[in-house]
């Protein structure tokens, strides 16, 4: 019974609203940088509407180099550029700079591939009307996608989420911050236990919202 | 023969010089399009027919410059593509409509929606956008369906809107690529009536891509056939019906196939269409060793003239095959026939023939 003091109690709302405010701070900017840089790729990839094989294959490579590096090493690489833009290392806000940077090419390549999906005859019917571009991109490519737009931003916001419960082992506050400390460090498993559920909770209700919010938007199965 | 003449003052609507249009590959260059030359009047119904893989889709696609040719030019309205910059060209397509075989309607956007597409990326103001939509809805008759998605639509009802999302900035030439033949016969009728009536209501030059001569014959003018990237014959339907002079144009008329019969038969080395299979039962009899087409105008289906040829001639010919056709709107007999062995007797049958009006032609 002396486990869940009220200052406990405390600590775990604190926790769950750091862990919301990281991953939700981190999936928004993830997609400040990602979106445009997955519209780029899909853009001027070999059978896109703008080819530009130089840009892609620049684009693609470091795309790939960034996402290959684990979060954990990321975490660390990146403390100098946390620094400078937060002011510390530690705590939540500076735990959001490493998870947009690690987040940014993963939401590029599931925009990317979103935006292949769109039936090129569409794009085609577009151009035959004689669209620009940016209307193609934004009247034609990113609406027909949309479904898909959206199931890659839950998913995404599950990885974040997953990735915000690893930078507390360092420090980064949260829901994994909690867990480390009061379940690994000082053996009181029933606060472990709690924090993941809690984890759990959370991305099952933004998993249930994603798909909901997909489902409703998708008028080819009417 | 029937001769059409029209005024040849005006300048044609769509000009086609020289073009060629070739694919690079990794491996080898393949040549899709090889010096086309043709024109097209305002307000004519053009058709351009061929096997798939001919080359007519990328045809098409340089009428609007969707492909950009090699060589050779195009010219719409006294425009010619090639010299024209990125935005007077994307200005220039709004004049030119498309219809594709499927359909590339926004799948997320209602009917009306996707009608006031082109308005809108023109920059019509919305409220005139959606007026102009429910208009262009109620000509293809489907008003009741504005705020349907095209995933509750048939086929027929989504080509029905994808015309009206091609009429919607009041384009000059409307090109159709293969527009119908992802619709069954009945379907395909009702699309071609619509396509009829639009162009005598608004005047619309109408160029259409297809494999079936079926169409070409129901609403089309004048016809080019395609074959192997060339144009291998062009003129009126109705004299290419009567005079077929390449063998791709006699494979569709005579034979009476659309080129993806012929690969078939092709494919299964016999081909030999159904009437001259026919043909061969009937030979032991006759003994025939030749075969000609006679195609019947207007006047002459008023007098007998198989009849009182073989009273006249005093020898029986066979007929292989008879039938009437729609071409252009007017009623054309056509029928082969099995000629006797004996040479004279198949001069003075083709000598009757052709004093009789008939246009006559050797089949092999």
């Amino acid at each position: 019974m002396g486990t869940w003091t009220p200052e406990v109690i405390q600590m775990i709302i604190r926790g769950i609203l750091e862990t919301l405010y990281m991953t939700v701070l981190s999936t928004v900017f993830g997609y400040v940088l990602g979106l445009p840089w997955g519209i780029v790729l899909a853009v001027t990839d070999q059978d896109g509407i703008r080819p530009k094989t130089g840009v892609y294959r620049v684009l693609d490579v470091v795309t790939n180099i960034m996402r290959s590096i684990p979060f954990l090493i990321l975490l660390i690489l990146v403390i100098p550029i946390t620094k400078f833009i937060v002011g510390k290392s530690y705590g939540s806000t500076a735990t959001i700079v490493p998870l947009v940077i690690s987040a940014a090419p993963f939401i590029a390549r599931m925009v990317e591939s979103s935006l292949k999906e769109v039936d090129h005859g569409v794009v085609e019917a577009a151009q035959s009307m004689g669209a620009g571009l940016w209307q193609i991109i934004t009247k034609v490519l990113l609406p027909e996608a949309r479904v898909s737009l959206i199931t890659g931003a839950t998913i995404t916001f599950g990885t974040i989420l997953g990735y915000s419960a690893m930078a507390g082992t360092v420090g980064g506050g949260g829901l994994g911050d909690i867990a480390i400390r009061y379940g690994y460090y000082r053996y009181q498993a029933d606060i472990m236990i709690v924090t993941v559920i809690l984890l759990v909770l959370l991305e099952q209700i933004f998993q249930i919202i994603g798909m909901r919010m997909a489902t409703v938007l998708d008028k080819r199965h009417v | 023969m029937i001769l059409i003449t029209k005024g040849k003052s005006d300048m044609p609507i769509i000009e086609v010089r020289g073009l060629y249009k070739t694919f690079e590959t990794k491996t080898n260059t393949v040549e899709a399009l090889k010096d086309i030359n043709f024109e097209v009047e305002a307000g004519d119904i053009y058709g351009i027919i061929g096997m798939s893989g001919a080359g007519k889709s990328t045809l098409v696609r340089c009428l609007n410059y969707l492909e950009t040719p090699t060589r050779g030019t195009v010219t719409v309205e006294g425009q010619e593509l090639g010299k024209l910059g990125d935005k007077e060209l994307r200005d220039l397509r709004s004049s030119i409509g498309m219809i594709f075989q499927g359909f590339n309607l926004l799948m997320q956007k209602t009917c009306l929606d996707n009608i006031c597409f082109p308005l809108l990326i023109h920059g019509t103001p919305k409220g005139e956008a959606r007026q102009k939509a429910a208009q262009l809805l109620e000509t293809v008759g489907l008003s009741d369906k504005a705020a349907a998605y095209p995933a509750q639509l048939s086929g027929g009802q989504r080509q029905r809107v994808a015309i009206a999302r091609a009429l919607a900035c009041d384009p000059k030439i409307l090109l159709c690529d293969e527009a119908t033949s992802a619709l069954d016969p009945q379907t395909t009728q009702s699309i071609l009536q619509l396509l009829k009536k639009i162009n005598q209501e608004t005047g619309i030059t109408i160029v259409i891509i297809t494999h079936q001569m079926s169409v070409v014959r129901e609403i089309c003018r004048h016809v080019a056939i395609v074959e192997n990237g060339e144009i291998v014959e062009n003129g009126l339907v109705a004299d290419i019906f009567t005079h077929p002079k390449s063998k791709a144009a006699r494979r569709l008329i005579i034979e009476g196939k659309d080129p993806d019969e012929w690969e078939k038969e092709n494919g299964a080395e016999s081909a030999t269409p159904g009437n001259a299979r026919a043909a061969d039962l009937t030979t032991p009899i006759l003994h025939e060793n030749r075969r000609i087409r006679i195609v019947f105008g207007t006047t002459s289906s008023f007098e007998p003239v198989i009849a009182n040829m073989i009273l006249t001639v005093g020898h029986p010919v066979n007929i292989l095959k008879a039938d009437t056709k729609d071409v252009g709107g007017t009623a054309r007999g056509e029928m082969i026939l099995g000629l006797p062995e004996d040479k004279d007797v198949q001069e003075k049958v083709i000598s009757y023939l052709r004093e009789h009006g008939l246009d006559v032609e050797e089949v092999d």
